[in-house]
């Protein structure tokens, strides 16, 4: 739990100091947002389930981020950007969508 | 079908072709939460040292602080182009007012100047302020007003604002030109375009889909003013081909054709002029000792008018 409470930190922090990013980074913002919020849910629903794991929790989310960054990075040397892009923007929709349906499932036990 | 496959076990899952969703709509949950429930379950997880902890609570801050930078970030960029157009409008706004000021200034100072000729003039004889003062309502250079004709061309209703529309249902730069010259041909003494005064040296021609007359982009409706006797006009305008050509924008593109004579109409003057070509009168050059015409060119410039004796020759046809 306390890597979760680093975590909330970090966002205090983040709010706080309005850190920039770095104007190369910025085409992997939107994928890695989106992955970020695909750990999210899985973690919550995790918890909901009874297993969380705040390791697993943290090592999916930076392998989410990075393999979402990366997949974008190699899109983009191939020359089909958007459409990897696209890819992952579907499979993490549909993670994120699946995982929103079972926390409700859980939470309004409907 | 098990006679051409042989074996039952072989036959093929309906949805085979999409394991990759069925994977994800079954099993959306990271399975490594359920492998590291199990394993604390069998107790075979290690006790965490001090080190995992401290390098797990660093991942997190940084992970936090990562993805909240990444969703501000992401929120700015709106906000940058936005400051960029909003630059952009007030610059457009600041040089339409310079441009505006500066014609301000020019028809102050065409104004001085005509003033400051009518008084050079006014000790001499009255026929060359009658004849200065008629060359320049012909040339446009002075503002007129009188009584006279007033035609409104709309575009097509179904023309939206953008290309929606179809092309030869707006008014074309063509259907103007014809209007206005067939306006000169029926006798009106000045012509002015959404307030743009004609002169025998103004372009109406189009730019995309805005029509630009002397260089001034216009939009529809175009309201062509003319100076004259209006039920001649008019009478004149419907015997000539001009008459037809309003018939058919009005019938066949549902162009908006609106006439009205008015009493009193006002139209501006363009202004300074500028001298291209002049040349001593003929009384004058038999004074001069040797014959060779004295002739003497300026240099040229984009709006100016050479005279009273254009009106004929450029837009009269």
């Amino acid at each position: 739990m306390i890597a979760v409470i680093g975590l909330v930190v970090g966002v205090v922090a983040g709010l706080v100091l309005q850190p920039t990013v770095p104007l190369e980074l910025q085409p992997y913002l939107p994928i890695a947002v989106v992955a970020a919020l695909d750990a999210l849910f899985g973690g919550f629903r995790a918890m909901l389930d009874g297993i969380f794991d705040d390791r697993v929790f943290l090592i999916s989310f930076l392998s989410n981020v990075v393999v979402a960054a990366l997949i974008v990075f190699l899109g983009d040397q191939l020359g089909v950007g958007t459409q990897l892009s696209t890819a992952v923007v579907v499979v993490l929709g549909i993670r994120i969508f699946s995982n929103a349906a079972s926390i409700r499932r859980h939470l309004f036990k409907a | 079908m098990s006679s051409r496959h042989g074996d039952a076990g072989d036959v093929r899952r309906l949805d085979a072709s999409m394991t990759l969703i069925t994977e994800f709509y079954r099993r959306p949950l990271d399975p490594g939460y359920a492998l590291t429930a199990e394993r604390r379950a069998a107790g075979l997880m290690p006790p965490r040292r001090r080190s995992g902890v401290a390098s797990l609570v660093a991942l997190g801050l940084v992970l936090g602080l990562g993805t909240t930078a990444a969703a501000i970030a992401l929120r700015q960029p709106v906000g940058q182009a936005s400051e960029a157009r909003r630059v952009l409008e007030s610059q457009i706004t600041a040089r339409g007012d310079e441009a505006a000021a500066l014609q301000s200034e020019a028809v102050t100072l065409s104004d001085e100047i005509s003033k400051l000729q009518a008084e050079v003039l006014g000790s001499s004889d009255d026929s060359l302020r009658a004849a200065m003062s008629a060359g320049a309502v012909e040339a446009g250079s002075a503002p007129v007003s009188g009584p006279g004709l007033r035609i409104v061309l709309s575009d097509a209703p179904s023309t939206g604002a953008d290309t929606t529309g179809r092309s030869d249902q707006r008014v074309l730069d063509t259907d103007l030109q014809v209007l206005v010259n067939g306006l000169w041909a029926a006798g009106a003494e000045a012509i002015a375009i959404n307030g743009e005064r004609l002169t025998s040296m103004t372009a109406i021609r189009s730019a995309g889909s805005a029509v630009l007359v002397d260089l001034v982009p216009l939009s529809s409706p175009y309201t062509v003013e003319a100076i004259g006797d209006s039920v001649a006009i008019q009478t004149e305008l419907a015997r000539s081909s001009t008459g037809q050509l309003l018939a058919t924008l009005r019938a066949s593109y549902e162009i908006g054709v609106d006439t009205s004579s008015v009493r009193r109409l006002s139209l501006p003057g363009v202004g300074l002029t500028a001298l291209r070509y002049a040349a001593v009168p003929a009384d004058a050059q038999a004074l001069k000792s040797s014959g060779a015409p004295a002739t003497v060119t300026v240099s040229p410039r984009a709006s100016g008018v050479a005279g009273s004796a254009g009106r004929a020759g450029g837009n009269g046809q």
